[in-house]
């Protein structure tokens, strides 16, 4: 259902989440997903495992504006978080449960205005 | 001007005395036939012109050209231009650490590969061989594929000045 869902909506170029990673994220927050903290581009690697075990950590990781506004559609979207959080995670990703379409669709909705005030409660209540 | 008419007579005649009927369309004949023949020979296609990106010439493989493949989504001077490559800053540049990252087409072989164009930084402009093929590239409304930015204010040395840009192939697209 879900391949399905993405080759309806982009029949266009339909490509693998890794090849998603490097058009949609990998600009920014590197190949490894190190990102540059110091000026704003958060690492991955430390952040979307722990935040997608809360229930406004996987709001946050669908609602955040470079996943939001992408060009991706919900199945694509869904497939690059759970590429990053099981290829890329530097935290266990034993108990990260995959994001499906209809998770992210719900969530995409809203959009998030007050982004790092967000990622700082997040961080405080992942730790 | 019945002098003009006896001199058309005689002259008709003397042709007509001196020429066989089926001369001239055996003339004709063979001139039409051998013009046919004339762009079949090999001269004839030795003088054509080669089709258009064949051989040594071919800019979309030449790194210093705006039409080389990897261009194409580029905005900026190419680095091969200005002392480095397609690939590699010039001397006394660094790589931005942030980046706008595309696919292009290479026609060689056929296939779509991830083009990140990493610009070079802290030198002043470069100036040669300005290239902007944008292909993909969405206004600066649709920031996450806008590719109008000065990359270089991204880099670990902060506002360091714009030189170049390279287009570095990261993977193919799949």
């Amino acid at each position: 259902m879900l391949a399905a869902g993405a080759l309806a909506s982009h029949a266009a170029a339909a490509y693998e989440p890794h090849t998603n990673y490097m058009l949609q994220c990998m600009g920014c927050h590197k190949p490894d997903g190190s990102g540059e903290p110091g000026r704003g581009v958060p690492d991955l690697r430390t952040s979307v495992v722990p935040f997608a075990s809360l229930p406004q950590g996987r709001r946050y990781l669908v609602q955040v504006p470079g996943a939001a506004q992408s060009t991706l559609s919900d199945a694509e979207l869904a497939a690059v978080i759970n590429w990053i959080a099981t290829q890329l995670s530097a935290v266990k990703p034993e108990r990260f449960v995959p994001f499906t379409a209809g998770e992210v669709a719900r969530y995409r909705r809203t959009p998030l205005i007050e982004v790092s005030a967000a990622r700082a409660r997040l961080l405080q209540q992942a730790r | 001007m019945s002098w003009l008419d006896t001199l058309t007579e005689d002259t008709a005649r003397a042709v007509a005395r001196r020429t066989a009927r089926r001369g001239l369309l055996g003339s004709l004949g063979a001139l039409l036939l051998g013009a046919a023949g004339l762009p079949l020979l090999p001269v004839a296609r030795g003088a054509s012109p080669k089709p258009a990106g064949a051989g040594a010439a071919d800019k979309t493989q030449d790194e210093t050209q705006c039409e080389y493949w990897r261009h194409c989504a580029i905005d900026g001077y190419l680095c091969g231009c200005c002392g480095g490559s397609a690939s590699a800053c010039p001397p006394g540049t660094e790589q931005s650490a942030v980046t706008w990252v595309g696919t292009c087409h290479n026609p060689a072989d056929g296939l779509d590969y991830v083009i990140s164009y990493n610009d070079c930084c802290g030198k002043g402009t470069c100036g040669r061989c300005l290239c902007n093929r944008n292909e993909r590239d969405t206004p600066i409304y649709i920031p996450f594929e806008s590719n109008d930015y000065d990359w270089c204010s991204g880099s670990s040395k902060a506002n360091i000045p714009y030189h170049c840009s390279t287009a570095r192939i990261v993977a193919p697209a799949k």
